[in-house]
C-alpha cells in the first residue's frame, strides 16, 4: 500500500516535471526488468552477473543479444572496460545493437544485400537507401568509435598515418584504415559523400579513400545563406530559412544521388518509395524526440548520458537495422517511463543541468559528467539532420533538400549558436559544455565562438573542453573542469 | 575554530590554517611536490600545528583543492581550484571581477559577477605555453633560476618576439635568438609577454577589472606588469598569491 502511494506521488511528480502524460505506460515487467530494479551504472564485469540475473528473470533478446563481455573477448573492445553502463535490459539491447553492427554488415554481404557507405549526407542518403529493398546504408566514419573503444590497440590510426592522413585530421580518419584493412566492415558496394559546406576533414579523407581505389560518388552541399533582398526563400526544419534557389540546387544534387542508387541497385527509387522512406525516418525521429524529452527532463535523470548519446546516434543510420532501432528506442522509452513512474533514476534529484554541445571523442566523458555531479538536460551532437522531422507535405527530394540545408553544419557558426541558445534555453540548462574533437576542423574555432555567444545570450557558465579519443591521461583536468562547472551551478542556485 | 585548506598543485603543495573566530590566517606553508602527496600534506599540517602549539583535533574541518585534491585522506571534502580561488581572492579583494591564476602547469581565468559569484572560467588545454613551466624552461636554457628572471627582464630594452604557440617550439626559438646575439634580458621579457598573451587570449572576451593575479607565477617580478600591459588594465597581485586557493579552501571548510 505504501509502495502504491509512493508510486502515485512519483507519477504526479513526473507529470509535473516532464509536462507530458505517462498514461498508457505498461507497468508489467518487460524483458526481465521488474519495477523494483533500481537504476544503476555498472561496469562490464558487473554486467556479467546482471546478465545472468536478467536471463533468470525471463530476458527476451534479439538475435544479436548476449552478454556484453563477448565484445571484449571477440573484438578486443577494451575501452568498454572503462565505461559505466546503465543496468537495464533496454540498455543491454542498445549496446548489443551498437556493437554488433559490423557482424550485421558482414551477414548482409553474405546474403547478397547491397551495402552503401555514406558520409556527411546530412540525413538524406540513409533515408533513400532504406526506401529500397535489400539495401543497407552505414557510416564508415562511424569507425572512429572503433579505436575509441579499442584504445588504439588495433592500430587503425597508425595505419591512417601511413596512408597519409595523420593526427592533424579528425579521428574519423580511422575509416580510411578500416576500409583498407577490411577487418571491420565489408567494403561497401558504393560510397557516397557530400562536399562543400559540410566538413573539410571528411572531404579530405574521402578524397584519399577515392584515390586508394574506393570510388566515391560526390554530391555538393552549399553553405546556407540568407536570401538576398527580394529573393524567394522557404522555411526549413528547425525554423530557419534558405533561398529557394539553394533548395532547388540541393534537390538536383540529391536527384543525382537517387539516379546513382537506381543504377547501382537496379531498383526504381520513385517518389512513392522515397516518401515511405521519409515516413520511416520520421517514425524513428518522433520516437527519439519522446525519449529525449522524458530522459532529459525527468528528475532524477532516468537514463544515463552515455546511453542517451548512443540512442541519439542510432537515429542517423539505424545501426544498419531500421526495425531494430525502433525496437531499441521503444524499450529505452519504456524503461525511462518505468523509472519516472517509480521515481528512480541516476544520481540525485536536482543535479546540475548541463547542455552538451558536440559529441565527445571518448564516450567515457559522458560518464565523467555524471560522476562530477552533472546531468544532461539537452544536447547538440551535430546531428540535427537526424533529429528534426523531415517535411512530409512536399515532394520527397525537396523535403530532403530542405532537411539537409537546415543542418547547422552548413550554416554560419552564429546560426548554429542560435539554435543552441534556443534549445539550451528551453531545456532549462544551467550550464553548457562545448566539447572539442582534436583535429576536427569544424571544432577548431567554432567551439570558442559558440561558447562566447551562448554565454553572452544566456548568461550561463560555459566550459570548452577538448576530449581526445582516449581521455585517460586528460581525465584529471577534464574532471576538474566539470566539477568546477557543477560547483559554479550549485553556487549560483544558492546565491 | 581552526580550519585547514590544502592545495595540492602540480608543482607545490600549500597548506593554510585559518582561525575563523579571529578571522585571520594562523599559519601557511608551501613545499615542493613529492610522490606521496597525502603524506606530504600530513607532514606539513602537523608541522604547522606543532609550530603554533595546536593539537591535531583543533582543526575542525579540512578542504582539499588542486589537481591532487582527491588524494588527501585527511580532507573532509574536495573542492576545485576555481571555487577556492574565488573564495581566497574575494577574502583579500572583495571587489575583484577577474582572477588570473598561473601555476606551474596550468593557467586559469575566472570571471566573477558583481556579487563575487563565478560567472564562468577557462583553463589552458594540454599546452604549457601559458604556464610557469614556460618560465622554468627559459630559466634552465639561460642557466639561471626562475626567481632571477624578473630582475633580468627589468633591464630589457626591447622585448623579443616569441611567436611559437608551444613551449617546445618556443625553446627552439629561444636557442635561435641566443645564437643571433639577442640579450637574455630581452628574451625573458619576450617570454613574459608571451605567457601573458596566451592567458589573455584564453579569456577572449573583455576583461572586467579589477583583475587579481594569483598563483606561483604571480611572484615572478615583471609578470604582473606584462599581464597588465597585455590586458590593458591594472593587475593586482593577490597577497600571498601562492596560497590563495589554499586560503579559499580553508574558508570553505568553515562555511559548510
Amino acid at each position: 500500500m505504501i509502495f502504491r502511494q509512493r508510486l502515485c506521488q512519483s507519477y504526479w511528480h513526473c507529470r509535473k516535471i516532464v509536462g507530458a502524460t505517462l498514461d498508457g505506460f505498461e507497468f508489467p515487467a518487460r524483458h526481465g526488468c521488474t519495477m523494483t530494479d533500481p537504476a544503476e551504472k555498472i561496469t562490464l564485469d558487473q554486467w556479467d552477473d546482471r546478465y545472468r540475473d536478467l536471463c533468470r528473470g525471463g530476458l527476451r533478446e534479439a538475435d544479436y543479444g548476449g552478454p556484453l563481455g563477448r565484445h571484449v573477448e571477440a573484438h578486443g573492445d577494451r575501452r568498454l572496460l572503462r565505461l559505466r553502463m546503465d543496468n537495464s535490459a533496454a540498455a543491454l539491447r542498445l549496446w548489443n545493437l551498437l556493437l554488433s553492427e559490423e557482424d550485421r554488415l558482414h551477414r548482409a554481404r553474405a546474403e547478397g544485400k547491397f551495402l552503401l557507405g555514406t558520409m556527411k549526407d546530412l540525413g538524406t542518403v540513409p533515408v533513400m537507401a532504406y526506401a529500397l529493398e535489400g539495401v543497407l546504408a552505414f557510416y564508415p566514419d562511424g569507425a572512429w568509435w572503433t579505436p575509441c573503444l579499442m584504445e588504439h590497440s588495433e592500430g587503425l590510426l597508425a595505419l591512417a598515418d601511413r596512408l597519409g592522413i595523420d593526427d592533424s585530421f579528425c579521428p574519423v580518419r580511422a575509416m580510411l584504415a578500416a576500409l583498407v584493412d577490411e577487418n571491420h566492415f565489408p567494403v561497401p558496394d558504393t560510397l557516397v559523400c557530400s562536399v562543400g559546406a559540410t566538413c573539410d576533414d571528411v572531404a579530405a579523407i574521402a578524397q584519399r579513400i577515392d584515390e586508394l581505389g574506393f570510388p566515391v560518388f560526390w554530391w555538393e552541399i552549399p553553405h546556407r545563406r540568407a536570401a538576398d533582398s527580394g529573393e524567394p526563400s522557404v522555411e526549413l526544419p528547425g525554423g530557419v530559412r534558405a533561398p529557394v534557389a539553394q533548395v532547388e540546387f540541393v534537390r538536383g544534387e540529391l536527384d543525382r544521388v537517387r539516379r546513382h542508387l537506381e543504377e547501382r541497385t537496379g531498383q526504381s527509387l520513385d517518389d512513392a518509395r522515397l516518401a515511405a522512406g521519409i515516413r520511416r525516418a520520421n517514425q524513428v525521429r518522433r520516437l527519439l524526440a519522446r525519449l529525449r524529452h522524458f530522459a532529459y527532463q525527468g528528475d532524477p535523470s532516468p537514463m544515463p548520458a552515455l546511453e542517451m548519446m548512443i540512442a541519439e546516434v542510432l537515429s542517423i543510420h539505424y545501426c544498419s537495422d531500421w526495425a531494430e532501432t525502433l525496437s531499441v528506442l521503444e524499450d529505452l522509452l519504456a524503461e525511462v517511463r518505468r523509472r519516472l513512474v517509480a521515481g528512480m533514476g541516476h544520481g540525485p534529484a536536482g543535479a546540475a543541468r548541463v547542455f552538451w554541445v558536440n559529441p565527445p571523442a571518448d564516450l567515457r566523458a559522458m560518464n565523467l559528467l555524471e560522476e562530477c555531479g552533472g546531468r544532461i538536460c539537452g544536447t547538440d551532437y551535430m546531428i540535427a539532420h537526424a533529429i528534426d522531422l523531415i517535411p512530409e507535405d512536399v515532394p520527397p527530394l525537396v523535403a530532403l533538400a530542405r532537411a539537409a540545408l537546415a543542418d547547422p553544419m552548413v550554416c554560419s557558426t552564429a546560426d548554429r549558436a542560435e539554435r543552441i541558445v534556443r534549445e539550451a534555453g528551453t531545456s532549462a540548462a544551467e550550464a553548457v559544455v562545448v566539447s572539442r574533437i582534436p583535429g576536427a576542423s569544424h571544432c577548431a574555432s567554432e567551439s570558442l565562438l559558440v561558447g562566447r555567444i551562448v554565454a553572452r545570450r544566456l548568461g550561463l557558465p560555459v566550459v570548452d573542453i577538448e576530449i581526445p579519443p582516449v581521455l585517460d591521461a586528460m581525465e584529471p583536468t577534464i574532471r576538474a573542469r566539470l566539477e568546477a562547472l557543477v560547483e559554479t551551478v550549485l553556487a549560483r542556485r544558492n546565491a | 575554530m581552526i580550519a585547514a585548506g590544502i592545495d595540492v598543485g602540480s608543482r607545490t603543495l600549500k597548506v593554510v590554517l585559518w582561525d575563523s573566530t579571529r578571522r585571520r590566517v594562523v599559519a601557511s606553508a608551501v613545499a615542493d611536490q613529492g610522490i606521496d602527496q597525502d603524506a606530504l600534506a600530513r607532514r606539513m599540517l602537523d608541522r604547522l600545528l606543532d609550530e603554533h602549539d595546536l593539537a591535531r583535533d583543533a582543526v575542525r574541518a579540512i578542504v582539499a583543492t588542486g589537481y591532487g585534491r582527491k588524494l588527501i585522506t585527511a580532507a573532509d571534502r574536495a573542492v576545485t581550484e576555481i571555487t577556492c580561488q574565488r573564495w581566497g581572492v574575494r577574502h583579500h579583494v572583495p571587489e575583484a571581477r577577474t582572477i588570473v591564476d598561473i601555476g606551474g602547469q596550468d593557467s586559469k581565468l575566472i570571471r566573477l559577477d558583481g556579487a563575487g559569484a563565478v560567472l564562468d572560467f577557462v583553463m589552458n588545454d594540454r599546452c604549457a605555453a601559458g604556464t610557469g613551466r614556460f618560465l622554468e624552461v627559459v630559466a634552465t636554457r639561460l642557466g639561471t633560476r626562475i626567481d632571477a628572471l624578473g630582475r633580468l627582464a627589468a633591464v630589457s630594452t626591447a622585448a623579443a618576439r616569441i611567436s611559437s604557440m608551444c613551449v617546445v617550439f618556443a625553446e627552439t626559438e629561444i636557442v635561435g635568438l641566443l645564437a643571433s646575439g639577442m640579450a637574455p634580458a630581452d628574451i625573458v621579457a619576450g617570454v613574459q609577454t608571451s605567457i601573458a598573451t596566451r592567458v589573455a587570449a584564453m579569456g577572449g572576451r573583455t576583461i572586467e577589472p579589477p583583475v587579481v593575479f594569483t598563483g606561483g607565477v604571480a611572484l615572478v617580478p615583471g609578470m604582473a606588469e606584462a599581464l597588465a600591459a597585455v590586458l590593458e588594465t591594472p593587475v593586482t597581485v593577490a597577497p600571498d598569491s601562492q596560497t590563495t586557493a589554499a586560503l579559499g579552501a580553508a574558508l570553505l571548510a568553515v562555511e559548510k
